[in-house]
């Protein structure tokens, strides 16, 4: 794996109106954000040999079902290779660094796109059309929610976090998107007392710990290291990565797994970037709930599970903070576009481009060398970590 | 109580029956012995697909639960709050249930459970209940 590091780069980002937009069709947001990241390369839509999309969701109400042959169409190219994940199994990654390092494609595309929120997407899958699609919904274990709340509480008896925790990770990612115009929730700063006001969803989570949906898209480029030099811009190296899946039914995941998904991701991308947490400057990580943050960064190996009251804080991860997480405002205040709104953030961060929550010039941080991003599939299930450096 | 009608398929139907008869019945590798859930056509530790069925005692510890506010479907409105539990029972088998007739706020993981059964019209789901509360 070690001549794996630093072969791979991320090249284009691609960014589309964001938020609730009613009248725009699903795929509108692939396409729109597709060419965005072709334009932030700086190639053409012929050079694109392979195209990605996260998974496929059912068609919301008056729209058509999106597949990746209809945004190829749509487009107009005819990438060799294109796919589309089912349930989130997170498989861009090892496709792309595979293609691109055989040299059997040039540059490969990944994108997503939603209209979920003003389609109001359920994200309850155990149902269809009011019957159960299997066993789960017999006892009422609807919503992804309900499984990683199922999580959440037995670390709560086990390491000892709770709400008073994920209060933290909310406000810090809240803080970071009053920085970013671009966010759901810029201009609107949240407090404690607002965040113990929250609804209670499926308990111990409430309203606030969990993404909102969002209707836009997002899309980035990536291609060999000696392509990247020659398009004449700044990029992202990716200096390690790893990819591991756990593929279990959620009922049956154990927050003590030794060997979770996260933490055999992450140390393999950490061993071939031969880096540990103290090398990292910032983390851009999949926060589908504040729980799944706090659960990456100890699996990760940022704090002894024991320590986490003391570790999450909104004074460390929060603007200024030493450890900066989710600088955008992440999924919970910025926007819903899988794990592309992390490895969006990170390449965005490491190429300059953040505007006032630019780390290096925001007051009390530091210019980021090594950028550590996570996207996690369904319920801890599907798990990828890179480590990104800026690239020159 | 009911929420909505399991889809049984050929694979799980040995539990659902088992269900039906108050016991908790599950498949039982012949080749290697390990059993298994969810249910599934063969085993997934050695691959042998020589299955039987073998019953667990009635008796669980509650690995987690979460206690569902919002009713994702309008057909469960009338039922929240009510409680999802993971409940792991001998032999490494760990079962998706119900918590009944229990306060939440005195749940803790790791609490002992005994598993019952509440039977409708077609079918009957194990649910659990604290050990020593009032049944």
């Amino acid at each position: 794996m070690e001549d794996l590091k630093n072969k791979i780069a991320i090249v284009g980002v691609g960014y589309t109106p964001q938020g609730k937009l009613p009248g725009r069709t699903a795929i509108s947001f692939h396409t729109e954000a597709i060419r965005n990241a072709l334009a932030d390369a700086g190639i053409e839509k012929g050079d694109v040999d392979a195209m990605f999309l996260y998974r496929h969701f059912e068609a919301l109400a008056g729209d058509y079902d999106v597949t990746a042959f209809t945004v190829a169409e749509q487009l107009g190219f005819r990438p060799s290779v294109i796919g589309q994940e089912t349930y989130c199994t997170r498989g861009w990654l090892y496709n792309s660094v595979g293609l691109l390092r055989s040299g059997l494609c040039r540059y490969v595309v990944i994108s997503y796109g939603d209209n979920a929120r003003s389609g109001r997407r359920s994200f309850v899958k155990e149902l269809s059309g009011g019957k159960a699609t299997d066993d789960l919904a017999a006892f009422g274990d609807l919503s992804t929610m309900s499984k990683y709340a199922m999580q959440a509480r037995r670390a709560m008896d086990t390491y000892g976090t709770g709400p008073e925790v994920w209060k933290e990770i909310s406000i810090a990612q809240r803080q970071w998107a009053c920085l970013n115009p671009q966010a759901a929730m810029y201009g609107k700063p949240l407090d404690d007392e607002a965040y113990y006001a929250s609804a209670m969803v499926a308990e111990p989570l409430r309203l606030l710990d969990a993404t909102p949906s969002s209707d836009g898209g997002r899309a980035i480029v990536l291609t060999t290291v000696e392509r990247a030099k020659a398009l004449g811009h700044p990029y992202a190296v990716i200096r390690g990565f790893g990819s591991a899946n756990q593929p279990v039914s959620p009922f049956r995941l154990q927050v003590e797994d030794p060997e979770s998904a996260a933490k055999l991701a992450s140390r393999q991308a950490f061993r071939m970037a031969g880096i540990t947490c103290r090398d990292v400057d910032a983390c851009e990580l999949y926060d589908c709930f504040t729980y799944t943050v706090e659960a990456t960064l100890r699996d990760y190996g940022f704090f002894p599970r024991e320590q986490v009251k003391e570790f999450l804080t909104r004074q460390r991860l929060g603007p200024g903070g030493e450890l900066p997480v989710n600088t955008s405002g992440g999924m919970l205040s910025e926007g819903y576009f899988m794990g592309l709104t992390p490895v969006a953030e990170a390449v965005m961060q490491l190429t300059g481009r953040c505007g006032q929550r630019q780390l290096g010039v925001l007051p009390g941080t530091k210019e980021p060398e090594i950028i550590v991003c996570s996207d996690n599939g369904a319920v801890f299930q599907s798990h990828i970590t890179l480590v990104l450096e800026r690239g020159a | 109580m009911e929420f909505f009608e399991p889809r049984i398929n050929a694979d799980a139907a040995g539990f659902w029956e088992g269900c039906r008869e108050h016991t908790l019945r599950f498949q039982r590798c012949r080749c290697c012995g390990h059993v298994r859930w969810p249910a599934a056509y063969l085993c997934p530790e050695c691959l042998s697909s020589d299955t039987e069925m073998t019953q667990l005692p009635p008796e669980g510890v509650l690995y987690s639960y979460v206690v569902m506010h919002k009713p994702f479907h309008p057909s469960v409105a009338d039922k929240v709050p009510y409680v999802v539990a993971t409940v792991d029972l001998q032999d490494g088998v760990r079962i998706l249930t119900n918590l009944v007739d229990c306060d939440p706020a005195t749940l803790r993981c790791g609490d002992k459970v005994r598993i019952d059964f509440v039977d409708s019209e077609t079918y009957s789901r194990p649910v659990a209940r604290k050990k020593g509360e009032p049944v």
